[in-house]
Parts: C-alpha cells; structure tokens; sequence
C-alpha cells in the first residue's frame, strides 16, 4: 500500500537518464582528446596570476572578453587552479593551471587539461554561467578557483 | 563591469553579484555571525561549548535552539537521511548553517536591489535576472570529471535556489547509513535551506529515499548514483544540455 505509492512516486518523479555518459562531457564534437597544451585559444603566454581581458561595451548582455585565473585554491592534496577563456560573455574554454590527483601528485597538465562546456559553447547553446555548483568532494577546489575565475571576469 | 564582490568564510569564498558595498558588508556580517555560534572549528562558538560540555544546549541562545530544532524537523522530514547529530552525539549543524546564511543574506540582498546572486561553497541563491536580461545560470559540476560542467541550471523564479553535495562533503557532515547510492546530488528549490538540505539527504540516502523527497517535496533533482546511472526529475532533464537525455 504505502510502499507500493511511494514506488509509485519514485516511477512518476524520477526518470533515469539512461545515457550517463553523455553526460559525462563526452567530447562528441570537438576536443580532439590527445591534443596537447599547444593549442591556441588559451594558450596565450599571460603569466603568472594575470588575467587579461577587456569588456567592450556591446550591445546586450555581457561582451567581456579574454582569459581569466582564478585564485589558486589549497586543497588537502595540494594548488588547484583553473583558467578560463570567455569570448562575447560566455566561456569557451577552461584550463587547468594547476591540478593534483588524489594520491598528491602533480597532475601533468597537458593530459588533464579537459574540455570543459566547451560542448555547449560550440553548440551555440549559452555557455553563459555565473556559478559553478558541485561536492567539494568531487572538485577539490576546482570550483572554488573555477568560480573565482568567473567572478574576475565579472560573468 | 565587474561588478563581483568576493570574501571568505565559512572555509568557502562567497561570490556576491549585483550588491552594493554596504550591503555587501551586512551581508558578510551575517556569515560572520553564523559561523560564531556554530563553527565547531573555533572553540570559543556557542556549538563548540555545548560539545565540550561547556553549555547545556538548553542554556544557548534562543536562536542556537531554533536552528536546532530546525534541523530536527529537517531530520523528521527526510526520514533520519538528514541528521544534525554526529555519530559521537556532538550536535553539528553545519548541514544547515551555510544554508540558513544564505537565506539571511537573500534579505539583507532584497532590500539592496532585485537582481542579484549569491554564491558560497556551490550554494547559490539568486533574485532577478543576471543583467537583467537573462535568468541566472549555474553550472553543475560532473562528479566523475570536476573539470567538466554537466549542466547548466537556469534560475527562475520561484526556482531561487540551488545546492549540491557530494559523498565526502567537507565538514563531514553526511552520514551514510548504507552503502553509498548517489555520489552526487544537485537540488533546486524555491528556497536555499531546503535546496540543501535535500541534496545532503539524497546523498546520505538511496533510491526509495530520492523518490519520497522528489514525491513530497516541490524540487527538482540532478542526482549521479555510484552505479553511473544519472537521475533526474522532469523539470531537471532540461539542464542537461548536451546530448539527448532519454527518459523512458
């Protein structure tokens, strides 16, 4: 009865998205997953904590434009920080500055360096955000740096 | 442009849009506050005294008391998932204390102006529109790859508010009663406390837990199971914007 309306309850208000890893940022369209830290969009030499961009003033919305570096965030396993690259409002790319995996070691940039919402962006869909939320546990300061970065750019 | 006040507390960064310095001012001495009376990281709060035996919880401050029981009623709601009680007894409201800031700081926010966001520790609570022009928009962090942003939440009024939790929060304040369902859990709400609350209870809880909260509470739920099944309720299939999320 009452376990059979909460089931009930579970079947109605809950759906399983069954393609998990299409969630999981899989780089359907672009990211050539072995390209290396050479690449161009956000690669630009800006050194140190600096963060170069410019806010133009443009019709609608936000237009600020440039790569932003959030605050490198202390973790239990070391710095975390996070780059990213926004164009016309919207971030187009995020690096990974610093990152340490979870036995404390340096993780070598070049291969960790992912993708991220680049998907969206490419997409055309707003990639537009002014708030990152996960578990501490899962990001490890990352959306802490992550959300300091966005914060310098003022998204 | 940059119109982003920041400051630190809470052992988070508070991300403020949208407020002007003195508001902003009030709105860190509310943070201030709550962490005073229930850090137990600073031996001198209210919390720290009554888990050393200092103080008898009954012999605190009205308003230590009503958070409590706040939190009790949270517990009732949520089956016992959500619990202010560590498993050594010592009383620990960290679960709610953030929240219940932010809600504090969402007043403080409202008679400032009505567009505006705040941000701590991945809690966000937003009024208005960003610009002006378009809802407020939180990415979700994925919790098999913290570098990648899953989806993207749009905050629409009512919809003001929403919190994530994962299986290790800091502050360890979930408790597994089982073996572990979800890794990771994201709740939008009308309000932030709620938000919250449930996205620590669904984590701390299983699949019979998760359809109770998203029968008899009005939220909308993100939540990744350690199996790498991804749920979601209908209203929150749409910030899954890559790929075609299938429901059956």
């Amino acid at each position: 009865m009452r376990a059979r309306a909460v089931a009930g309850g579970i079947v109605s208000s809950i759906a399983v998205l069954v393609i998990g890893w299409q969630l999981g940022g899989q780089p359907a369209v672009t990211a050539p997953s072995q390209s290396t830290t050479s690449g161009t969009a956000s690669g630009s030499g800006s050194s140190g904590n600096g963060s170069s961009g410019s806010t133009a003033s443009g019709t609608g919305g936000s237009s600020v434009s440039g790569t932003f570096t959030g605050d490198a965030t202390e973790t239990r396993y070391g710095p975390v920080q996070v780059r990213i690259t926004v164009a016309g409002g919207k971030i187009t790319d995020v690096t990974a500055l610093q990152l340490t995996d979870h036995d404390g070691r340096s993780v070598q940039i070049s291969q960790q360096a992912a993708p991220i919402l680049r998907q969206e962006a490419l997409a055309a869909q707003s990639a537009s955000i002014q708030a990152v939320s996960g578990a501490t546990f899962t990001s490890e300061g990352y959306t802490t740096s992550l959300q300091s970065a966005i914060d310098k750019a003022g998204l | 442009m940059n119109d982003v006040l920041t400051f630190e507390t809470m052992g988070t960064v508070v991300s403020l849009r949208g407020a002007a310095a003195a508001a902003a001012s009030e709105v860190r001495a509310v943070f201030a506050g709550y962490d005073h009376r229930y850090s137990l990281y600073d031996p001198s709060s209210v919390l720290s005294r009554v888990a050393d035996g200092t103080i008898r919880l009954p012999d605190t401050p009205e308003q230590v008391r009503d958070v409590y029981a706040l939190a009790l009623d949270w517990r009732e709601r949520t089956g016992g998932a959500f619990t202010p009680h560590r498993p050594d007894g010592v009383v620990d409201l960290s679960g709610v204390v953030k929240a219940l800031a932010i809600r504090d700081a969402g007043a403080v926010l409202d008679e400032a102006g009505a567009d505006w966001m705040i941000s701590a520790g991945g809690d966000v609570l937003v009024r208005g529109m960003h610009r002006g022009v378009e809802p407020w928009s939180v990415g979700v962090v994925d919790p098999a790859h913290r570098d990648t942003v899953v989806g993207v939440v749009r905050l629409d009024a009512p919809r003001r508010a929403v919190a994530t939790s994962g299986t290790a929060e800091r502050g360890e304040h979930i408790w597994r009663r089982t073996a572990p369902t979800f890794v990771q859990a994201t709740v939008v709400a009308d309000d932030v406390v709620t938000a919250d609350v449930l996205a620590t209870a669904i984590v701390a809880g299983d699949e019979e837990d998760l359809g109770r909260f998203t029968s008899d509470v009005d939220v909308d739920v993100l939540a990744f199971g350690a199996d790498g099944r991804v749920w979601a309720t209908p209203g929150a299939s749409s910030w899954v914007t890559t790929g075609a999320a299938q429901v059956p």
